[in-house]
């Protein structure tokens, strides 16, 4: 990003008090004006980042400087020296790599989360049985059965994939119980009524009243994918995003974790602003019936 | 049109709700026929048990006691003989206007064009040409009532169960809305049960009148309307008759509405 156009932006803030009514809340639109504020935040953070680190207030192993981040960036996507990237893999092949662990856990997670809810809250023997399992799932930190899927699944991909998908299933099926249970009695009684049998019902009723819950459920899902994959990628995790920030420890790297730090932060905000955009498109409805 | 499937039957039928603590006896002994072809009022003051008779008869809820049958066959669960229109709109959101009419007919495997020819023509009638594509909820709440009656129209029930479905609306749409109903019934052949709290709308549509008291509910009055359905118009509405009609009923519930809860 040009420094220079954050400083324009931030001018163009400095003079639209927060006081609303001002002469620049007219000319700024809502949207414009929020992505302003954003931007000089922005600024405001880099300067201090920038100011700290020229002052060597803490050392730079401690706390890189921008630039270097910037350097490691650069490196990540060039040859450099001979070297292909960062430890070995073009930083684009990190993120690839994680993408798709986080894709596939996620993927089978929905996959699974969708039919398993919708067994939960439909089939009471089913839900008294296997409620309480989903929920044991749900509140295990993931780290504490990755020996378990690595000894079973191997040090590849599948134990990765098996860490996410355990990780990502649980927020599925609970948000497909919670929308089931929120489906509002008399819409399927005019189903009913309108000569529906049980399994119509649960196509033209119960899929689509279930599709905002069950988005808020996939996003939550990729959430902690997110989280969860650094954990997945601390045994053999190269190439991954989440990998290469482990590596980073063994050599001080301070700059290349910051680096993934921010590389996964973007990307993770990216998927959910896709998300919702889907969201929207898909479920228009809500909030307005 | 569809003739109707049998006389609508109810011998001493009561349903009583089990609450937390408290149980509830909603509906007390009703003795009920209702021929084909009538337009049967069903009045009453709120939580008189008019709504649980009309789940009753629609199959969403059994009777705690006693037998509803329709032509002889007691009611199991819901039937599309039996269309309800619920008291509010109802439409499904996630679909179009033109699909929520057709949705009967696609429930029982109608083709596409026929499902297409069928939505136009009930939506026409209820006065929505033009509106098939609109998404529900970019109608006013008089339009989706009315989409939501051309849906269950178009599946051609013998039996229409209305639910106060014109209540949330404002007095002139009602007006109009009821003046299509009539419409819509004289010569249809079909027989309605229409559940309202006010007295002159339940005059004005029906062909009979019941009056239930407060909880639980009982028929204490069951009288055939004295104005011919044939002259039902604004002018109807001020005739002594009628208004003599609605005044009596509106007085019997005044008399039969016990101020005290009895527990």
């Amino acid at each position: 990003m040009s420094s220079r156009a954050v400083t324009n932006v931030a001018t163009a803030v400095a003079d639209d008090p927060l006081a609303s009514g001002g002469a620049a809340t007219r000319r700024l639109a809502p949207w414009a004006r929020r992505n302003a504020y954003r931007a000089l935040s922005l600024a405001v953070l880099l300067g201090a980042w920038w100011t700290v680190t020229e002052l060597e207030v803490w050392s730079e192993l401690f706390v890189p400087k921008p630039t270097a981040v910037w350097d490691r960036f650069v490196d990540g996507v060039t040859v450099h020296d001979g070297q292909t990237g960062l430890s070995g893999y073009y930083l684009w092949e990190h993120l690839w790599a994680s993408l798709r662990r986080i894709g596939l856990g996620v993927g089978l997670a929905i996959v699974a989360g969708i039919p398993l809810g919708l067994l939960i809250a439909t089939v009471r023997p089913v839900r008294i049985v296997l409620e309480p399992y989903v929920n044991f799932i749900r509140s295990l930190p993931p780290l504490a059965y990755f020996s378990l899927l690595i000894i079973w699944f191997g040090i590849g991909d599948a134990s990765k994939v098996w860490l996410i998908f355990l990780a990502a299933f649980a927020p599925v099926a609970l948000s497909v119980v919670s929308g089931v249970q929120g489906i509002r009695r008399d819409r399927v009684d005019a189903a009913l009524a309108l000569g529906a049998s049980r399994s119509q019902v649960v196509r033209h009723v119960t899929l689509p009243s279930v599709l905002p819950e069950l988005f808020t459920g996939i996003r939550l899902a990729l959430g902690f994918a997110w989280t969860t994959i650094v954990a997945a990628e601390t045994v053999d995790g190269l190439p991954g995003i989440g990998g290469l920030a482990w590596t980073t420890k063994k050599f001080q790297q301070t700059d290349v974790a910051v680096l993934c730090i921010v590389v996964i932060g973007i990307t993770a905000i990216a998927m959910d602003a896709a998300l919702k955009a889907l969201e929207r498109r898909t479920v228009p409805w809500q909030g307005r019936a | 049109m569809t003739t109707a499937g049998g006389a609508i039957e109810l011998h001493g039928v009561g349903r009583r709700f089990a609450g937390r603590g408290a149980t509830v006896d909603a509906l007390a002994g009703i003795d009920l026929r209702i021929e084909p072809g009538e337009f049967v009022s069903i009045v009453g003051p709120s939580g008189c048990g008019k709504t649980t008779l009309l789940q009753l008869l629609a199959g969403f809820l059994p009777p705690t006691v006693g037998t509803v049958t329709v032509g002889g066959a007691p009611i199991t669960g819901p039937s599309p003989d039996r269309g309800v229109v619920f008291q509010h709109p109802n439409l499904f959101p996630w679909k179009s206007v033109r699909e929520n009419v057709a949705l009967g007919p696609r429930l029982r495997g109608a083709s596409r064009a026929e499902r297409r020819a069928i939505a136009d023509r009930y939506l026409d009638l209820v006065g929505l040409d033009g509106f098939g594509d609109a998404a529900p909820y970019e109608l006013s709440g008089g339009m989706q009532q009315r989409a939501q009656i051309a849906r269950v129209l178009a599946n051609d029930p013998a039996v229409l169960l209305m639910d106060e479905p014109f209540g949330a609306l404002d007095a002139l749409t009602r007006e109009r809305l009821q003046d299509e109903l009539l419409r819509i019934w004289r010569g249809s052949g079909k027989t309605v049960l229409f559940i309202t709290h006010s007295v002159e709308e339940a005059a004005y549509l029906g062909t009979r009148v019941l009056l239930l008291s407060p909880r639980p509910g009982r028929i204490v009055l069951d009288e055939p309307v004295p104005v011919p359905v044939d002259g039902r118009n604004a002018a109807v509405r001020t005739t002594p008759e009628f208004t003599a009609f609605r005044e009596r009923i509106a007085g019997r519930i005044g008399s039969d509405a016990p101020p005290a809860v009895t527990a």
